[in-house]
């Protein structure tokens, strides 16, 4: 009997392209514009248009009282400095982007407005990956912070983050003002991140400037519905629903936070840590995340070696 | 054909014995009509029906049991690709690798690890599954020690990985009763190994390199009387694997490649790469892990991820709506107000625990919602509020009359005041503030 065994793929949608990062021959300083998504399969299948391999972001922050302890300890004392913390990940870390959290803000009543702007400066001044940024998360100060983000980045074609439902005016504002693009997230649902979408571009953000995050529960913790609702999207997409069709973003945010991590015995903490990153972060680009994040600078090696080999050596194929 | 549950019915014995564990035969029916029972629970079956539905109502993949006894495991009987379009049912089992090149104690120690190693998640016990015994001796002597070696401490599922089927035998003449796992059949020497697969009863691997050959040879194996059957793509890199395991699942549900529609035998020690082949064993459809020793880290995180991939998708993403208690309250404990959302839920609760306060969680009806968006959405508001703690009771379970609210739903903190009656307290926005929170703020 000779037949061929073949994945079958009866899809006609093709996933959106977003770029990250200007060079500066583009106006920017960064050392690549970085292109993610494209394509049309499921991840890692192959095919004729596999889209583009994964890339992992580090996260960092300017206030590291509000980061977990098993990283701010691992990292010593460079975690004072978003500068100098930026740096030595770039160097070190080595991961393909740097997601910056300015979790200053998050203190009750923040009104340092000026501080924002020039944190974010420092961190472009001090590294030269693509850089995305977190703002704040409160809609009393979301304007005056976006604003200041935007401002700093302004020719650097920053990733800014977060759009929800109710609060996705000032992002949106401050990426369309200086050229950046946003991170729209909708709490695990298909429909909801839809919505979102809508939302965003009738606000007039275009879809080659939409991310989509569709909230990843850390593993344990919901982590299922997450991986389930990015399968969904992607599916979705290739379906032909073009307000889906847009790169993702995973991020497990709570994954140093929960009990199993941080209650880890002492000595098993930071392999804990970095086991339950690496799970989770390959588990999302399994899913069909374009970029998926880690903390622990230690999960940045396997998480890269998982990916290339899931990937082979020709884009997608063996 | 797929028989629609009438159809079945009529060739049931409508006896309504209950030995099926269903309360009627047309219950039967309707679950073997979804595919989610066995037609062999039925003990009055006559020859015809139960050749009629033994074919019609076979799972695309077929069910395959491993082991004897308490951990024994059933793999396979699975009808979707993707888990959101109804649920994966049986989780893969995942089995500890030894070699018979180790004496008896470097062994043992393995053996006892998966025997007693247990994480305990949301009151359930998770636990490796057993061990696969690898001849790197050659000598049948060898493996059939370290087969001893292995039952002599524990009664645990057995893969037995050996390529000769007279060193494969000797190991059968040790634990053949048990039902381990033969691995493997392969071009060469499938004659030899379905023989021994049919003379002790055992399940069966067949690995080839190629999904043409691995068709051809199960249905080899299925004629030379191999009970039930695994198939081993041969994979050595992660995107190797992928792609095979996705085109044997595909082929199989679609029932377009039958003879694929055989559980998936993933061997993850040859990658190099062991937790990141384990991570995209348990996403994408195998069903037999085989590992080295794992670290506790390493056992934790996947045995997490493997209940949270097999969980039923179809159970909803809320909490029933009611009064939670952490630790064991009394009647001055706090109470904290929190949505049906279950991700809100489950953080809430992990950080109240961490805070080693007993107290009483509030879970009210949003939708599902979480507190920002209900807030946002008007889903979560003062009547509601109100509303519940009449409902659930609360005011007979505490003496006190004050509420802790999610730090989102600050706005809405009068309101809740006057409607209910009780005190408002704003929390913080961030659960992993409530231990400070609490130790600042809740002084009575």
């Amino acid at each position: 009997m000779p037949m061929k065994v073949d994945i079958i793929s009866e899809w006609t949608g093709e996933i959106g392209e977003v770029t990250i990062g200007a060079t500066k021959k583009e106006g920017g300083s960064r050392c690549a514009a970085i292109v993610i998504g494209g394509g049309s399969g499921f991840p890692f299948l192959g095919g004729s248009a596999p889209g583009r391999k994964p890339l992992i972001a580090f996260e960092f922050c300017d206030d590291p009282k509000l980061w977990s302890p098993i990283v701010t300890e691992f990292e010593g004392d460079v975690v004072n400095d978003a500068g100098a913390w930026a740096a030595r990940a770039e160097e070190r870390h080595r991961p393909d982007l740097l997601r910056f959290y300015l979790t200053s803000t998050r203190r009750r009543g923040f009104q340092e407005f000026s501080q924002v702007g020039r944190s974010v400066e420092e961190v472009l001044e001090r590294s030269t990956l693509p850089l995305i940024v977190e703002g704040s998360i409160d809609p009393a100060i979301d304007s005056e912070t976006f604003l200041r983000c935007g401002e700093a980045g302004e020719g650097e074609r920053l990733l800014l983050g977060t759009a929800e439902e109710g609060r996705y005016r000032s992002v949106a504002a401050a990426a369309m003002a200086y050229g950046h693009s946003v991170i729209a997230q909708s709490p695990i649902d298909v429909n909801l991140a839809k919505q979102l979408n809508i939302l965003l571009r009738e606000t007039g953000v275009p879809h080659d400037r939409i991310v989509i995050d569709p909230y990843t529960g850390a593993l344990g913790y919901g982590f299922e519905y997450s991986y389930s609702a990015m399968e969904r999207i992607r599916y979705a997409a290739l379906k032909g629903d073009e307000d889906l069709a847009m790169p993702m973003i995973s991020s497990a945010i709570d994954s140093l936070n929960i009990k199993e991590v941080r209650e880890a015995d002492p000595g098993q903490r930071g392999e804990m840590a970095v086991k339950w990153e690496l799970y989770t972060a390959v588990s999302s680009a399994i899913a069909g995340a374009s970029v998926v994040c880690v903390r622990h600078p230690d999960t940045i090696v396997p998480l890269r070696s998982a990916i290339d080999s899931l990937w082979g050596k020709t884009g997608g194929g063996d | 054909m797929a028989l629609k549950a009438l159809d079945i019915y009529k060739l049931l014995p409508k006896k309504n014995c209950k030995e099926c564990g269903e309360p009627t035969c047309l219950t039967f029916a309707m679950k073997l009509a979804a595919g989610k029972a066995d037609i062999e629970k039925c003990p009055y079956l006559d020859e015809e029906a139960s050749r009629i539905l033994g074919a019609s109502t076979k799972p695309p993949i077929q069910r395959v049991k491993i082991g004897v006894g308490e951990r024994s495991f059933a793999v396979g009987d699975e009808f979707v690709q993707f888990r959101h379009e109804k649920t994966f049912n049986h989780q893969p089992g995942i089995l500890v690798a030894v070699s018979d090149l180790w004496p008896d104690d470097r062994i043992q120690d393995v053996v006892r690890e998966v025997r007693d190693g247990v994480l305990v998640r949301i009151g359930t016990d998770l636990r490796l599954d057993g061990i696969a015994i690898r001849c790197e001796s050659g000598s049948a002597e060898e493996f059939s020690r370290a087969v001893a070696a292995v039952e002599a401490k524990a009664d645990l599922p057995e893969v037995l990985m050996a390529a000769d089927p007279g060193v494969m035998e000797a190991g059968l003449s040790v634990c053949g009763a048990f039902r381990p796992l033969i691995y493997a059949a392969t071009d060469e020497n499938y004659q030899g190994m379905c023989a021994l697969a049919g003379k002790f009863g055992c399940p069966l691997t067949i690995r080839a390199e190629s999904l043409e050959s691995l068709a051809k040879l199960s249905a080899l194996a299925a004629k030379e009387g191999a009970p039930a059957l695994l198939i081993d793509p041969s994979a050595t890199t992660l995107s190797d694997y992928i792609k095979k395991a996705t085109a044997i699942r595909q082929n199989a549900v679609s029932k377009t490649v039958p003879d694929l529609g055989y559980p998936i035998f993933f061997d993850t020690t040859v990658t190099g790469m062991q937790d990141a082949a384990l991570a995209l064993g348990v996403d994408k459809y195998a069903s037999v892990l085989v590992c080295d020793r794992l670290s506790i880290p390493s056992r934790n995180a996947l045995l997490t991820l493997r209940q949270n991939i097999y969980t039923d998708p179809q159970k909803p993403i809320q909490m029933n709506p009611g009064i939670y208690r952490v630790g064991e309250p009394v009647r001055d404990s706090p109470v904290f107000l929190s949505v049906n959302f279950s991700l809100t839920y489950f953080t809430l609760q992990g950080y109240l625990e961490a805070s080693g306060v007993p107290c009483y969680m509030l879970v009210v009806d949003t939708e599902g919602y979480s507190v920002l968006t209900a807030v946002a959405g008007g889903k979560l508001n003062e009547t509601l509020v109100a509303e519940s703690i009449k409902k659930t009771g609360l005011e007979s379970e505490v003496d006190h009359r004050t509420l802790i609210i999610p730090g989102y739903a600050a706005p809405l903190s009068g309101k809740i005041e006057d409607e209910s009656g009780w005190k408002v307290l704003v929390g913080p926005r961030d659960a992993a503030g409530v231990a400070e929170f609490l130790e600042k703020e809740w002084k009575k």
